[in-house]
């Protein structure tokens, strides 16, 4: 069983968010412009999936071959769990999730407003001058929803303070080894940052617990769209393994970098377009390749799981070639793909655990 | 330019295969006219003209299997801006028609299964899986496809076109362009289409340094006049099938597209299509349906089922059932007004950014329903298409708005565009045919 640790709930940020008066916005995977929310006195609340919801609900607009988040999410606002949130802001992730919002805008109509954002594909610079021009777009929106115009200071400041958050998550990682939790309580406080704010979050990382690791085992990284469900870290520590990297892309993937530029929208747009590679933002597999063979040389990790809801177009086309260049460097990678429900399945353990023995054996 | 490789060119391409490839369309063509088809058959005798097109698709084929060392080749998605490409000769490489075509020819699972092996999931994209395959083991029913110099994806059809095209980067080594086109949830807004004409602006000095020459701008003006006499003409014969009884099929259209996706801005296009009208006009002009006995006609909407056309044509025309249009083939047409040459980086970034399949579920409803409409349809079939999610995502609500909100019979059925072990063919017969039976009932 994983240690209890405090950390505030989704209903205490929501409510907080509520008494700062802040609306609030229920954030789709997996790039958004946080700072420009905030910036706009709305609060994101992020929705990854969740598991635990009955997804025959939302099978009733998307087919069995859509991937679990839109099933789950669809589902999830279906079923009247987003009906204290003032909007929903779907990125433009994948097909998938363009399918999703296109058909809550056209057919489902939630009561709240469904904001959409595209999100270019390249680093060019008519890139930029698309990416600034659609955030100034969202930010009309934004405005529409909280009557709070966005101020080139106030852009500044949220932006300031998102990358506090950043820099709190990499620190987080940085000092990994003196903190005294296993690695499903350290994953829970880093997808904190899912619904905290930005200060909240960095206070939430300055007083995790300090001691000695709860976990040993054989180094590995975690990568994939997210976590879900956590029994992953259950299995992976039963197994004998601990994290010690992620590439997760509701972790790592969106420590953006810092970027100095009077505009705050295009430094906003300069920081999204310099995310890592990721396969979601079409970016070359080498750089994909090379970013994630050196982060693992650098944490000391083994081998690689690669966790992934089912039908992960983006994620599934980079693998092969992931595996591959990882392999010439002696760095096994294990695929989980899972439906995004609460249990685990006796198989997916199966496999870790072999996985793991593997990574033993070759030590 | 390689000496050897420009003697194997105008020999193999110029010289014999172009010939061979003409007496091989005569003799189809004669094979053809001399059809009166079996009595117990459904369909009446296939369009003549059919044998134009194999021949200019073996043609295109045959000139890339010769190409590279002779003239740049570049590998381009269906919804690409090819006008700048093609004003600077390159020789053009869909892998998805090239997809499609193994899929026709009972090709795709071998080429997929390559694919497979080598890691790629069956979740994905059967065509990238077929091309993957071919990729991979150099094996094609063309003979053999030519590496590209150069690769173009346009994400104006999905973004899976993205993903693969980084595939084949990283596999071919060769520079990649990618036109992104922001998905329309509403009407195109001007940083949208200003963000189009900007990429293509981009990409116009680095096509050029592939090519080894500079862009005219009158040969451009020149394609892109082609390209829209080509649609304009595609949109002409889709819309000969408002005739009752329609004098083609969706399947027909199926198989004639190529050369509206492949040699889009080719005079040899303008012609063909010029001659199927021709030869639709004569059929409508006697009373001559594509099936023999007309009784119901239906809208087919999404990517053809390839490895079935031949069976659902046959099993549908059995009982007066016609597909008469699809959603799928009439998008290479139905933008053609949109089309000005005499401006054509604004006229393409507008262009390019509205294929239906950049455009919101709403909006492809409305498509629909307009379609029934016009061509008096009396039933739709959404192909649920587990390979195509951004043409499939949608249509849930769309077939329940058009059977509760307009009182047309639609079936949702379950299949992959290429990959057949997708695809159970009893139980689609089964719902096929509980779809015709619902459709005679509601008249």
């Amino acid at each position: 069983m994983p240690e209890p640790i405090a950390l505030p709930s989704r209903r205490e940020a929501i409510a907080r968010a509520r008494a700062r008066g802040q609306r609030v916005a229920a954030v789709l995977p997996i790039h958004a412009p946080r700072a420009l929310l905030t910036a706009c006195n709305v609060h994101s609340v992020e929705v990854w999936g969740p598991p635990g919801v009955d997804p025959e609900i939302g099978a009733s607009h998307f087919q069995a071959y859509t991937c679990a988040i839109v099933r789950n999410a669809t589902s999830f606002l279906l079923a009247g769990h987003l009906d204290d949130h003032d909007a929903v802001l779907i990125p433009h992730t994948c097909d998938a999730m363009q399918g999703m919002a296109s058909v809550l805008v056209d057919f489902v109509r939630p009561k709240m407003p469904v904001l959409t954002l595209y999100l270019p594909r390249g680093r060019r610079a008519s890139d930029e001058t698309y990416l600034v021009a659609e955030l100034r777009r969202l930010g009309r929106d934004l405005t529409a929803l909280s009557g709070v115009a966005p101020t080139d200071e106030a852009l500044h400041a949220a932006l300031d303070r998102e990358a506090a958050a950043d820099d709190a998550v990499a620190g987080l990682w940085r000092d990994r080894a003196g903190l005294a939790l296993s690695d499903r309580a350290f994953f829970t406080l880093l997808r904190t940052r899912e619904f905290l704010d930005a200060e909240a979050f960095v206070e939430v990382a300055r007083t995790a617990p300090r001691g000695e690791r709860k976990q040993r085992g054989i180094p590995v990284m975690l990568s994939g769209i997210a976590p879900e469900p956590m029994e992953i870290f259950d299995a992976l520590d039963e197994a004998g393994a601990h994290v010690v990297a992620d590439d997760l892309a509701g972790v790592s993937r969106r420590i953006y970098p810092r970027v100095e530029e009077p505009d705050p929208f295009r430094r906003l747009a300069r920081s999204l377009l310099g995310a890592a590679p990721d396969p979601t933002l079409g970016q070359p597999i080498p750089e994909r390749v090379a970013m994630v063979r050196r982060r693992m040389e650098e944490s000391g990790a083994r081998g690689i799981v690669v966790y992934n809801p089912k039908f992960c177009e983006p994620e599934l086309f980079y693998l092969p070639l992931l595996a591959k260049g990882l392999a010439e460097a002696g760095l096994p990678l294990l695929h989980v793909e899972h439906e995004m429900t609460e249990s685990l399945g006796a198989q997916t353990r199966t496999r870790i655990e072999a996985f793991v023995e593997t990574l033993r054996g070759a030590q | 330019m390689t000496p050897s490789a420009t003697l194997s060119y105008l020999l193999n391409y110029e010289l014999l295969g172009k010939g061979v490839l003409r007496v091989q369309r005569w003799r189809d063509e004669r094979k053809l006219r001399a059809h009166h088809g079996k009595p117990d058959d459904p369909l009446n005798p296939p369009l003549v003209r059919t044998a134009r097109m194999k021949e200019l698709m073996s043609r295109h084929y045959l000139e890339g299997r010769y190409a590279n060392g002779v003239k740049k080749v570049a590998w381009v998605t269906s919804g690409a801006p090819i006008e700048v490409l093609r004003a600077l000769d390159f020789v053009l490489i869909y892998p998805e028609n090239h997809a499609a075509l193994c899929g026709a020819r009972k090709k795709a699972v071998d080429l997929s299964v390559e694919a497979e092996n080598a890691g790629y999931s069956r979740d994905i994209c059967s065509y990238a899986r077929t091309d993957i395959g071919a990729m991979l083991s150099g094996r094609t029913p063309v003979g053999r496809l030519p590496k590209p110099d150069l690769l173009v994806a346009c994400t104006n059809i999905c973004q899976t076109v993205l993903y693969w095209y980084r595939v084949l980067a990283a596999h071919f080594d060769v520079p990649l362009i990618v036109i992104d086109t922001p998905f329309l949830y509403q009407a195109a807004s001007d940083h949208q289409v200003a963000f189009v004409k900007q990429q293509l602006e981009e990409a116009i000095p680095v096509i050029e340094r592939v090519a080894g020459r500079s862009l005219s701008w009158r040969r451009l003006r020149g394609v892109a006049e082609r390209s829209k006499t080509a649609a304009e003409l595609w949109l002409e014969i889709m819309d000969r099938a408002r005739n009752r009884p329609a004098p083609m099929t969706a399947f027909d259209g199926f198989i004639n597209m190529g050369p509206i996706v492949d040699l889009r801005g080719e005079p040899e296009t303008i012609v063909f299509y010029r001659e199927l009208l021709a030869e639709l006009d004569a059929r409508i002009k006697k009373g001559v349906g594509a099936i023999k006995r007309e009784r119901k006609r239906v809208l087919w909407d999404n990517l053809p089922i390839w490895h079935q056309i031949g069976h659902l044509s046959r099993t549908l025309g059995r009982r007066g059932v016609n597909v008469v249009v699809s959603t799928y083939t009439y998008a290479w047409g139905e933008l053609a007004p949109m089309m000005d040459a005499s401006r054509p980086l604004d006229t393409a970034a507008r262009v390019y950014l509205h294929p239906i399949l950049n455009r919101s579920t709403g909006d492809k409803l409305r498509t629909m329903e307009k379609m029934v409409k016009d061509f008096a349809l009396d039933g739709v079939i959404l192909h649920s298409d587990r390979s195509c999610k951004p043409y499939s995502l949608g249509q849930i609500d769309q077939r329940d708005r058009l059977v509760h909100e307009r009182g047309v019979p639609a079936l949702l059925l379950e299949a992959d565009h290429n990959d057949p072990r997708a695809y159970a063919v009893e139980q689609g017969d089964a719902r096929l045919e509980a779809f015709m039976e619902m459709m005679e009932s509601a008249n």
